[in-house]
């Protein structure tokens, strides 16, 4: 009955700051200087006659709904938003909703790859270093996990493509797939793994360097509580003690970021997609404010704007399952 | 022990990591003085193809190969036209799949009739000041699918994109058939029929263009048109004449259009499987961006019978810091129009060593500071003049582009067949405005900039310039607006402030996105800067008298988009309007007069024309684009060398 009405007041409240934000998001975009008709047709002009030219301009500013007051622009997007209707790209010159999958599946690709590599490799060695603490291994693994979490994604991403596309080339230097490749659906996979390997290896070195001393800071203070104590004076083996009774409660702050990894699926790196071509979400968004396409950018934010709020709830949840100390009510 | 020995290893395959990134700098060089432009007096037009051994290679005739282009910008997914999308790469390559077109752009840069299409044309002045052009086109063309090509396609080409019905979908702007007569009612849905448009015989169709477009400078494009297939994308319906004009007879609706031509899979728009090109559209993958062309095998050929020699194109994206690195890892073919001494030197790095060649051409533009005429005080032409006497043009076209430009003087491009024909002329009429502090105070003097910040008369020495407005002293400053991450705008910094300075300006910077300055430059808003540095190209059929025409209008709209009102040039550039397409003589003399005049009212300061360089693998042979024949063009003449 408590998680029941807990869980209804945050659909509530979810909807209330929904609203408010979409508000707030429209009134910024709306009032940020640039004409959207002009960054949609004016690269035409030069090969235009003037009144072809304007009456192009009217046709698309009345398609657009531009002309018409500020509510009701708003009500129109708002209304359209929530039927699924997400409006027209001025960039694509297509429907939002046509244009946004395949970076969305580029994006959720190449994340998923990322964070599968990050966890297999930080988690077991955030537990390797907190078990073994102030030994020369843990001190190397905190030195190279602070170079890999501190040097800037573009710097690593221009090193790779260096060395391992350049130097060596045995990895193509950018984009998803062979130009002109053909082949089986195995082999197009393989092909695609093959431009994802320096990608993903970019993305994952910050992030096994952020994740591993985050595991190995919950498990050093895991370590440390006196049921593993009792534990260990049980009798206990070593193994049993630290994955069974620590690391479960090590757990805790460590599913906060896992959960913010996983909303993070949807979110794009604009570093990373412009270095390498990968053609995401990013790289969408930020074209989309580069030329005033409010559409792209709206549905994107009030997207973000979703996944984070119910991305806190599912991490409330999250707590209870991994802490029964937890209570949603409270 | 072995745990440190392990740490230094670490540490130090981390230096070698290090030293070897860079090291890969060391590789590109900006050494434009010691390796000027081996063409840098020739013009886009007398393009260079530099490629070993071509002469032993002959163009194949059977097509085989094939070419990966490589292109900053995105290939997107669609490939009706520039009305549905105007983005750089989509722009060329509709000329890949689409042609016959009745009137062709040739190679060197003039509009002709297309005698691979057209069989016989006629125009008639007509008694109420109208024009009608009739065109037969020629027998045994075909679509890419054996279908033949008659005069309804011509006709339907026409009908459709001046259509209400086309207009609903996704907004296309039905603006094909604007400069017929009958237009207005068609579009507006009032008549079935166009007027203007008629359908003779099977091989033969006419336009009528309205009496106030003419006369008109290009008006051989008025005959200009080509087919679209009527059975793809208006199946079951037909094109008929009748007295009153052409018309679309059966179910022909916007539902049938979203269908024929917008469906997301097998639409015209995204997957045109009926073209009349020298390429075939094949495939487009939207994740990686890539497009798939191949030989259309019943193209007749272009406006010279040209046809393509190379079976398939294949265009990928690829990114400026890494493009030449493609190009050498043989993951792309062709990267054109590339700019800047960094990626022209790596680039001739590769041609030097054998593995690339190339072809170079000037820009047919420049990048430019564009004046607001309308604002004080860049509405002085005193003040612009005495900006540009504070710029060494030709150092900031040699430190901006590592040697690969040059400078021009006037609104014309280094590939125009106006500027090839009066080279001399321009050297011996054309102010250069070389940089001259002493000229610039002068000029400046001359407009009333002297009074010092008391009021007192100017003396050297005493800083930033006043002038006496309406009773009041007003400083000498001028807004400057510039875009974030542009070298020009870098250089710029570092070369006019400081001259502005001596000569008694003041120069503010401002920079922000592209959008916003756009929206400054269209007087959006607050009117608040002087100038604003950009680049311009100049379009097929150039028409320089709306660009500089009084009428409020033209700046409203953003053609004028220097707010400049000075009868003298609109007059200069509006009398070029009416000249016939084939008096060249006029045509140039008058061009003259309106690049003279253009020189001493300088709207612009012109600042560099871009030496562009195309690279490619040395099996590509017969490359010779040049910025007046795009690559689109050019790969008809190609063919590789396995």
């Amino acid at each position: 009955m408590g998680k029941g009405r807990y869980l209804l007041k945050r659909i509530i409240y979810i909807i209330f700051v929904f609203f408010i934000i979409s508000i707030l998001m429209f009134i910024i975009y709306k009032s940020t200087p640039g004409d959207p008709v002009e960054m949609m047709i004016g690269g035409n002009r030069a090969n235009m006659r003037p009144e072809m030219y304007e009456q192009q301009y009217k046709q698309v500013e009345e398609m657009l709904g531009l002309n018409k007051p500020l509510p009701l622009q708003y009500f129109s997007w708002i209304g359209n938003m929530l039927t699924g209707n997400f409006g027209y790209s001025t960039q694509y010159k297509r429907q939002v909703i046509d244009i946004i999958g395949s970076p969305m599946k580029n994006t959720i690709l190449l994340n998923l790859c990322s964070m599968v590599v990050v966890f297999l490799i930080s988690v077991p060695l955030g537990i390797a270093t907190a078990v073994r603490k102030n030994s020369i291994f843990d001190k190397a693994v905190q030195v190279l996990t602070i170079v890999g979490y501190s040097i800037p994604s573009f710097i690593i991403a221009l090193l790779a493509i260096f060395l391992l596309a350049i130097k060596i080339p045995i990895f193509p230097i950018s984009g998803v797939q062979t130009a002109g490749f053909r082949g089986n659906s195995l082999e197009m996979l393989l092909d695609t793994a093959k431009h994802m390997v320096l990608p993903v290896l970019v993305m994952s070195v910050g992030g096994v360097g952020g994740i591993t001393r985050y595991v190995r800071a919950s498990m050093i203070d895991a370590l440390r509580m006196d049921y593993i104590k009792t534990a260990r004076s049980k009798g206990l083996r070593e193994r049993v003690v630290i994955y069974v009774h620590a690391f479960r409660n090590a757990l805790i702050p460590v599913v906060t970021v896992t959960t913010w990894w996983i909303i993070g699926l949807f979110g794009g790196s604009v570093v990373i997609e412009s270095i390498f071509l990968w053609p995401g979400l990013g790289q969408m968004l930020l074209n989309g404010l580069m030329q005033r396409d409010f559409s792209v950018v709206l549905t994107m934010q009030m997207f973000y704007v979703v996944l984070a709020l119910t991305g806190n709830v599912i991490m409330d949840i999250a707590y209870t399952l991994v802490d029964p100390r937890v209570r949603l009510e409270n | 022990m072995k745990k440190k020995r392990l740490f230094s290893l670490l540490l130090a395959g981390a230096l070698t990591i290090s030293l070897a990134a860079c090291g890969g700098q060391e590789g590109v060089t900006n050494n434009a003085s010691e390796n000027p432009s081996s063409s840098s007096e020739e013009t886009g037009a007398q393009a260079s193809a530099e490629t070993q051994a071509e002469e032993a290679s002959v163009k194949p005739e059977t097509p085989s190969g094939q070419l990966i282009f490589g292109f900053v910008t995105d290939l997107e997914g669609e490939f009706y036209d520039t009305a549905f999308n105007n983005t750089a790469t989509n722009y060329k390559t509709y000329d890949l799949i689409h042609g016959y077109e009745t009137v062709s752009y040739t190679k060197e840069g003039e509009f002709v009739y297309n005698p691979t299409v057209v069989k016989s044309h006629e125009e008639v002045e007509n008694e109420d000041g109208t024009k009608t052009y009739t065109i037969t086109i020629n027998d045994g063309l075909t679509w890419s699918d054996g279908t033949p090509i008659t005069a309804k396609d011509y006709v339907f080409q026409m009908l459709l994109e001046s259509s209400p019905e086309m207009n609903q979908v996704d907004g296309y702007p039905s603006l094909s058939g604007i400069y017929y007569v009958g237009y207005e009612e068609y579009l507006a849905g009032e008549t079935e029929y166009f007027q203007g448009v008629r359908l003779v015989d099977d091989m033969t169709y006419s336009l009528t263009v309205k009496a106030d477009e003419l006369p008109f400078h290009y008006d051989i494009t008025y005959a200009s048109s080509m087919p679209r297939p009527l059975f793809v994308i208006a199946p079951g319906c037909d094109v008929v004449d009748s007295e009153e004009g052409a018309y679309i007879s059966g179910d022909f609706t916007t539902e049938l259009l979203q269908e024929t031509i917008n469906n997301p899979d097998t639409g015209y728009r995204y997957n045109p499987q009926v073209t009349c090109g020298p390429y075939k559209f094949v495939s487009y993958d939207t994740a990686s961006r890539q497009g798939i062309f191949e030989v259309n095998p019943n193209f007749a050929g272009d406006y010279r019978g040209v046809k393509p020699a190379i079976q398939t194109l294949i265009i990928k994206t690829v990114n400026s810091q890494t493009q030449i690195n493609e190009l050498s890892a043989g993951t792309v073919d062709i990267l054109v129009q590339i700019s800047g001494g960094d990626d022209i030197n790596a680039g001739l790095d590769l041609v030097d060593a054998g593995s690339a060649g190339k072809n170079t051409y000037f820009r047919n533009g420049y990048g430019k500071i564009q004046f607001d005429c309308s604002q004080f005080p860049t509405d002085s032409v005193n003040v612009r003049q005495a900006i540009a006497y504070c710029l060494d043009r030709n150092e900031f076209a040699r430190q901006y582009s590592g040697g690969y430009a040059s400078i021009v003087h006037a609104a014309y491009g280094l590939a125009q067949w106006e500027y090839v024909e009066s080279q001399t002329w321009i050297d011996e009429n054309l102010n250069a405005y070389d940089k001259n502090i002493e000229k610039a105070k002068e000029l400046l003097a001359a407009d009333g900039w002297n009074k010092n910040a008391s009021g007192g008369d100017y003396q050297d020495g005493d800083g930033l310039r006043y002038k006496e407005v309406d009773g009041q002293l007003v400083p000498l400053v001028i807004e400057w607006a510039n875009t974030e991450n542009n070298p020009v705008s870098d250089l710029l910094n570092t070369m006019l402030p400081e001259a502005m300075e001596q000569a008694g300006m003041q120069l503010n910077a401002t920079t922000m996105d592209f959008p916003t300055l756009s929206a400054s430059i269209g007087h959006q808003g607050d009117t608040i800067y002087n100038m604003y540095n950009l680049a311009t190209g100049f379009a097929s059929a150039h028409s320089p008298w709306y660009y500089y025409s009084t009428d409020e209008r033209f700046m409203t709209n953003g053609y004028n988009s220097n707010w400049i009102v000075d009868e003298e040039l609109a007059e200069a550039s509006g009398a070029l309007k009416s000249i016939p397409y084939d008096d060249r003589e006029t045509w140039l003399s008058t061009w003259q007069n309106y690049i003279k005049v253009w020189n001493e009212k300088l709207p612009d300061i012109p600042l560099y024309s871009d030496e562009y360089h195309d690279f490619f693998n040395p099996k590509v042979k017969g490359w010779e684009a040049s910025s007046i024949w795009d690559w689109s063009r050019a790969v008809l003449d190609a063919w590789v060398e396995e």
